[in-house]
């Protein structure tokens, strides 16, 4: 057994050994291990680009929320902006109607209290007709004929007025 | 005390090696030697005795494949503790020394380069355990090895360029025609004389770091003195330490330089 020398029988059990270590390496461990190392590698990275795509998703839907809720906001304003004057103009309206009926109740109401005027004025008139035709009874002692009585009364009673 | 017992233990030493000219050498080579196990008979010139290195190889062959069989047993698509670690290295032998090297046409390369590695680095470490040898401290061994880099790499230069395109590697481009035939013989040289270093550096790497252990440890038994034995223990642990991380560079060195040479058979000419 030389030192530098490569001896015959050595170089065939080395390949021999070797050969059938690479075999049985290739079957149980390289193909296994390169496989699921390979398989593994995928899936990181399509979870990755599945992440990303995800982000990116949710930014572009953030944006749209961002746009509706500004559109939203817009509308809110203007249908806030045309309440408010559709409420004014109703206001209005109340206040004008309001208006119109105080009108009218105050003109009935004044309708009213002249025809009561002149209906208390008539039924003043009567009693003092009638008090004025007692009291005259009373002082002449006899009873005028009732109709002339009134007939003299309110003549008197109209020239008052017409002094008046 | 130290000087005086020392230059006693020479003085010995001397008287000794006179008495037995090379008595410490020949002790030395015969742990670096194979030594025949089981005498097998020659077969066609070929001594299929086995020595202690096939032991060895064997050895290593099976801590190997038990290794990677209990590891990645299971369908796992996360490993574990043994198979975490293996699994670091294959990556590291596929990312660093596979596609840098051989690119996309690597994978079919894998299994030869992957089984290399860590042949070579399990029969290297083995070679620390007291009593054992390595294997890649054999000639022979580190021989097969450089020849099946060799043919791999003729293999796979002829299949991708085919004989004669793969021959015209042996010509580099833009020579005048008279530098031709001398050109020629330096490339196949060139060749030839890469992979025989890369048998040679292998073998010789492990080989001289037993020498050097086995050097320093044969100091106690030639001064046959208890004062001098921590000495030589001491640089005997740190050759030893030194021998580990020689094991993992000289494996990682192989494998590498395999896969440089595949890929000069199959690069494209420039």
């Amino acid at each position: 057994m030389e030192l530098m020398t490569p001896e015959g029988g050595t170089l065939f059990w080395t390949a021999l050994t070797f050969l059938a270590l690479l075999v049985i390496l290739r079957k149980v461990a390289w193909h296994p291990i390169l496989h699921m190392l390979e398989e593994r590698e995928n899936r990181i990275k399509e979870s990755l680009d599945k992440a990303e795509k995800a982000r990116i998703e949710a930014e572009k839907t953030l944006a749209e929320q961002a746009q509706i809720i500004k559109a939203a906001q817009k509308t809110a304003q203007e249908i806030i902006v045309k309440s408010q004057k559709s409420a004014e103009s109703v206001k209005e309206d109340i206040v004008k109607q309001a208006h119109f009926e105080a009108e009218k109740m105050i003109q009935k109401a004044k309708r009213d209290i002249e025809l009561s005027r002149d209906k208390a004025m008539e039924d003043i008139q009567e009693l003092a007709v009638n008090l004025s035709m007692t009291a005259t009874e009373k002082l002449i002692g006899r009873s005028l004929e009732e109709k002339d009585h009134k007939k003299i009364i309110s003549e008197s009673l109209s020239k008052l007025e017409d002094m008046n | 005390m130290l000087p005086e017992v020392a230059a006693k233990a020479v003085e010995q030493t001397a008287a000794q090696a006179g008495a037995e000219p090379g008595g410490g050498s020949e002790f030395i080579m015969h742990h670096i030697l194979a030594q025949p196990v089981i005498k097998l008979p020659t077969i066609w010139g070929i001594d299929l005795t086995i020595t202690n290195h096939i032991i060895m190889m064997w050895i290593a062959s099976a801590l190997l494949i038990f290794v990677f069989t209990l590891a990645f047993r299971k369908k796992n698509k996360v490993p574990h503790g043994w198979g975490n670690m293996l699994e670091s290295i294959v990556v590291f032998l596929r990312d660093d020394i596979l596609i840098p090297n051989l690119g996309d046409e690597g994978w079919k390369y894998a299994p030869y380069l992957f089984t290399a590695f860590f042949f070579i680095l399990v029969c290297n470490l083995l070679g620390l355990v007291p009593g054992a040898t390595a294997a890649t401290g054999d000639i022979g061994v580190t021989t097969t090895l450089a020849l099946m880099t060799f043919f791999i790499g003729q293999y796979a230069g002829i299949a991708k360029h085919g004989l004669f395109g793969y021959f015209k590697h042996f010509i580099p481009p833009g020579l005048p025609a008279f530098i031709i035939p001398i050109m020629v013989p330096v490339e196949v040289m060139s060749l030839l004389s890469r992979h025989i270093a890369l048998a040679i550096r292998l073998f010789a790497n492990m080989m001289g770091g037993h020498i050097s252990i086995l050097a320093i440890m044969s100091f106690i038994f030639i001064f046959k003195s208890w004062i001098v034995a921590p000495f030589p223990f001491l640089l005997v642990l740190f050759s030893a330490l030194l021998e580990v991380l020689i094991s993992l560079i000289q494996a990682y060195v192989f494998t590498i330089l395999s896969a440089v040479f595949i890929g000069l058979a199959i690069e494209e000419e420039q």
